[in-house]
């Protein structure tokens, strides 16, 4: 029945963002949030699979591990991280600026949000770039040579101290990992555009109901949240003492 | 019909820029605070190792990073009783997943026929000793040749 009149009778104390099957703007914004949380769920046990074989095998090979990292340069990694807790903010400032109806800020902070994306992205590009030089991604031509790869602290008395196996199981590891996250990253700069893009055009459905970007936003927060866990996990491995 | 009780206005909690910018703030502190706990050898408490320590303590940040993220940032103090519930729900799947790492700490390695364990790992020993040579017998191999 609300269907019917909703139809009829604009203008009428119904909320424009508001779709007919729900029988108002608390229930239709409580639908999306809840759905958009089921999604991350089935993120988290994604992700938290990965998470699970990193903790396995870093208990295993602590130390081979331990080497391995070394690689890694953490401030990269803290640059990175900042960049994108950045983003994290400018991205809750735009849902900010949605329920202000705020049109122009809204694009604008999205925009800095894709700026942001980018930035780690390229960043990440110089890591892995740096991480195909020395041969450290898995594969039989797996660093071949250790000394440039690890250097002289991979060895004791000349002879190489690390597991081969066990460090390529770090950067298969790494790069799994690191590689989703970034996956989610190029995702999220897609979804982001496509979202200015509906502001730029003054789409119906993102004016009148801030929730749309919210959604955005809870999927690009999600993705920072993966990035607070890898970085210590990988860039700031303690010293096994 | 559910209950109608907000009185219908569409006003939904808008959080002041200041409360995010503290968020921020407080991210990019504990941020530091890793980095710089991640220099230091902190040392051993009862049967945990000085490693493990410094990892609890990494991870317990990255927590509290997460915490904020998920309250502040995703609006979750903010929502429904039902959001909360579905985010609680998502984050149990964690627990019952390092569940299965109870089962790796406690199973003993029981030897399968064919499958016995060696030093080196799981890829036939030729591949590292002599490429070139092809196994005499399949006792040069990791795993034995099925007949």
């Amino acid at each position: 029945m609300s269907a019917i009149t909703e139809t009829s009778d604009h203008g009428h104390g119904h909320h424009p963002g508001l779709h007919h099957q729900y029988e108002d703007m608390a229930q239709q914004t409580e639908s999306y949030i809840v759905g958009m949380w089921v999604f991350l769920t089935t993120e988290i046990m994604f992700f938290g699979a990965l998470f699970f074989i990193y903790t396995l095998y870093r208990w295993n090979y602590q130390l081979d591990f331990y080497i391995a990292h070394e690689h890694l340069d953490w401030k990269l990694g803290a640059f990175n991280t900042t960049v994108l807790l950045f983003s994290s903010f400018t991205m809750v400032m735009a849902v900010q600026s949605a329920q202000l109806k705020k049109r122009i800020a809204v694009m604008n902070y999205l925009g800095v949000t894709v700026l942001c994306a980018i930035t780690f992205l390229v960043v990440k590009y110089f890591e892995y770039s740096s991480k195909f030089a020395d041969h450290l991604y898995p594969g039989v031509n797996f660093a071949t040579d250790a000394k440039a790869a690890f250097g002289e602290h991979a060895f004791e008395a000349g002879k190489l101290a690390v597991n081969m196996n066990h460090a390529q199981l770090f950067y298969g590891l790494y790069f799994c990992m690191t590689g989703l996250h970034a996956i989610h990253i190029i995702v999220g700069i897609g979804i982001i555009i496509a979202l200015i893009r509906l502001w730029f055009n003054k789409a119906n459905s993102v004016i009148h109901d801030y929730v749309p970007t919210e959604m955005v936003g809870l999927y690009w927060h999600f993705v920072d949240l993966v990035w607070i866990f890898l970085f210590p996990l990988f860039y700031l491995m303690p010293k096994p003492h | 019909m559910a209950s109608n009780s907000s009185s219908h206005t569409h006003e939904h909690h808008i959080v002041s820029t200041g409360t995010y910018l503290l968020t921020l703030g407080a991210l990019v502190v504990l941020m530091g605070l890793t980095v710089a706990i991640a220099q230091v050898n902190l040392p051993a408490i009862g049967i945990l190792s000085g490693t493990v320590v410094n990892q609890l303590v990494a991870l317990l940040i990255a927590t509290i990073k997460a915490l904020l993220v998920i309250c502040v940032f995703m609006g979750v103090k903010w929502g429904t009783t039902l959001t909360k519930l579905w985010v609680i729900a998502g984050f149990v799947t964690l627990p019952l997943l390092f569940g299965i790492l109870g089962d790796y700490c406690t199973r003993k390695y029981e030897q399968q026929p064919g499958w016995e364990k060696i030093e080196d790992g799981a890829l036939p020993r030729i591949s590292y000793e002599n490429p070139a040579k092809p196994p005499a017998d399949s006792s040069e191999l990791n795993v034995k040749i099925r007949q």
